[in-house]
């Protein structure tokens, strides 16, 4: 059996994707999109789950961009469906955390920004190549980016292609954390154990509203965000949170 | 080059140098700037060997602002609102399919700070200074101001900036993400020339492309955004050969 693209490891409620083709800096080819997307069907269907994070094998976390197979000149469409792989990460109902564990570039840096939390490594650099090398980013970067670091820092790293440091990501917003050289997989796996401790549907609504409320005008987020705080009022894990809060006890929380 | 009454303009190997020239009233915005940079952003789109551009101003400032002597001078407030959508030259700077980078030193005000967030990227010098004061003189910015600047810098940054007497300095713009680098003012001018240089030297319809996807983008939910990209980048593959996986 040829060895795999992507693992995936359950730790208690944390799953780890692992991007594991190190000899190709984790390039995401149509073999690698497939078996993320797989996985993270896959993911949603495991009700056990309550936080992931992606990350990748070796010094990288992804780099590079495929470019349209010449085979595939006359069917794009069919290909570029193929290797896009940034929606099904997006997709995945659970607190998502990229632990940038090295560089993220390109179509790589594309994943990280579909998930919901991003933790750099302190070396790693974060950036989109592609037009200095006559090339489009297709996997969302060209709108996940403008939405998490505004217009004006958008156009500047799209155009340019200026790869910035992780430090420098940190203070535009595109990470949330950045940590010691060798620590970023450790802090996600902190910040996931909290996450996990957390009410499973409060907390995957809160993300569904914050997400889907920014895709609307404000008053239709304002009347999602009352809908879904008032499906939480039937749930054992909403009596279960006061409770515990009131008697001054750690919850222990269902998922119903 | 080119002198018009309000500013100057020259092409310097394919790049377009704009410079708004009105430095007796530190570049204020008026009717005749309006009108002279309509025909220079109008003459850059239709130019063929123009590739890029750069816009900076003269003397000790970018623009400091709407020119406050020709307020009221308009015949109507209904012939001045018909004007204003029949010479739409904000969106003609959004739209332009060439990159336009701003170079900013002195003061960056009101209708200057606007104009400069229009262009694609704001290169600014140590000393430049932003701010919009429209609040305070009973206006409202009106070149795009309460659009632009929440979609860089989000609501509360934008609405804390329009109640501030505030000056912001280039640095504070920087962390902020408004401007994109911040150099030493007798450097700015060749740093925005080698900026836009460089932009003018890639392809042309991927500058378009990137443009296009990001400003719509910022107009649409996030799913039809995505497909615009997807749609956008389908197009350009039809029109390139070129199959090098990179790693």
């Amino acid at each position: 059996m040829s060895k795999k693209s992507v693992l995936i490891e359950k730790k208690g409620a944390v799953v780890f994707l692992l991007l594991n083709r190190p000899e190709t800096s984790n390039l995401v080819d149509e073999e690698l999109a497939l078996e993320i997307k797989d996985n993270c069907r896959y993911i949603n269907e495991d009700p056990n789950m309550r936080v992931m994070i992606l990350t990748g094998i070796g010094t990288c976390f992804s780099t590079g961009r495929r470019t349209l197979p010449e085979r595939m000149y006359s069917y794009p469409d069919n290909w570029i469906n193929k290797i896009q792989t940034a929606e099904s990460i997006a997709k995945v109902n659970i607190p998502t955390i990229a632990a940038i564990n090295g560089d993220a570039l390109d179509q790589g840096l594309e994943l990280a920004l579909a998930c919901d939390l991003r933790v750099a490594d302190e070396k790693a650099k974060l950036g989109f190549r592609d037009l200095s090398r006559g090339l489009f980013p297709w996997d969302g970067g060209t709108q996940r980016l403008p939405r998490i670091v505004g217009r004006s820092t958008a156009l500047d790293l799209l155009l340019t292609s200026r790869i910035l440091t992780a430090k420098r990501a940190l203070t535009t917003g595109l990470v949330n954390h950045v940590t010691k050289q060798g620590n970023a997989l450790n802090y996600a796996v902190t910040l996931a154990s909290h996450i996990a401790k957390l009410a499973p549907i409060a907390i995957r609504y809160t993300k569904e509203a914050i997400q889907k409320g920014l895709d609307m005008p404000l008053d239709q987020g304002l009347r999602l965000e009352a809908d879904l705080s008032f499906l939480l009022h039937g749930t054992r894990d909403r009596s279960e949170g006061i409770e515990s809060f009131l008697s001054n006890r750690e919850p222990h929380f269902l998922g119903k | 080059m080119h002198s018009f009454e309000t500013l100057d303009f020259s092409v310097d190997d394919n790049v377009a140098v704009i410079m708004l020239n009105r430095p007796a009233t530190r570049n204020a915005f008026n009717t005749k700037m309006r009108d002279d940079l309509f025909q220079v952003i109008e003459a850059i789109k239709e130019d063929n060997a123009i590739t890029g551009s750069i816009i900076y101003g003269s003397g000790k400032d970018f623009c400091s602002g709407a020119d406050l002597t020709e307020f009221g001078t308009a015949p109507s407030q209904s012939i001045a609102r018909t004007v204003r959508w029949e010479r739409d030259l904000w969106s003609l700077f959004l739209n332009n399919p060439k990159p336009i980078v701003a170079a900013v030193h002195g003061n960056c005000i009101g209708s200057g700070f606007e104009m400069a967030l229009l262009c694609d990227l704001i290169m600014a010098s140590y000393n430049a200074r932003f701010s919009m004061p429209e609040a305070r003189l009973g206006l409202i910015a009106a070149a795009g101001g309460t659009q632009t600047l929440p979609r860089s810098i989000g609501p509360s940054n934008t609405i804390d900036i329009f109640s501030s007497p505030k000056l912001i300095t280039s640095r504070q713009a920087y962390s902020m993400g408004i401007v994109s680098s911040v150099v030493v003012k007798n450097r700015l001018i060749d740093a925005a020339k080698a900026q836009a240089a460089y932009l003018s030297k890639l392809r042309p319809e991927l500058i378009a492309a990137c443009k296009f996807a990001v400003n719509t983008g910022c107009s649409l939910p996030l799913d039809q955004g995505l497909r615009a990209e997807t749609h956008t980048a389908l197009r350009l593959m039809k029109i390139e050969k070129n199959n090098v996986v990179y790693s």
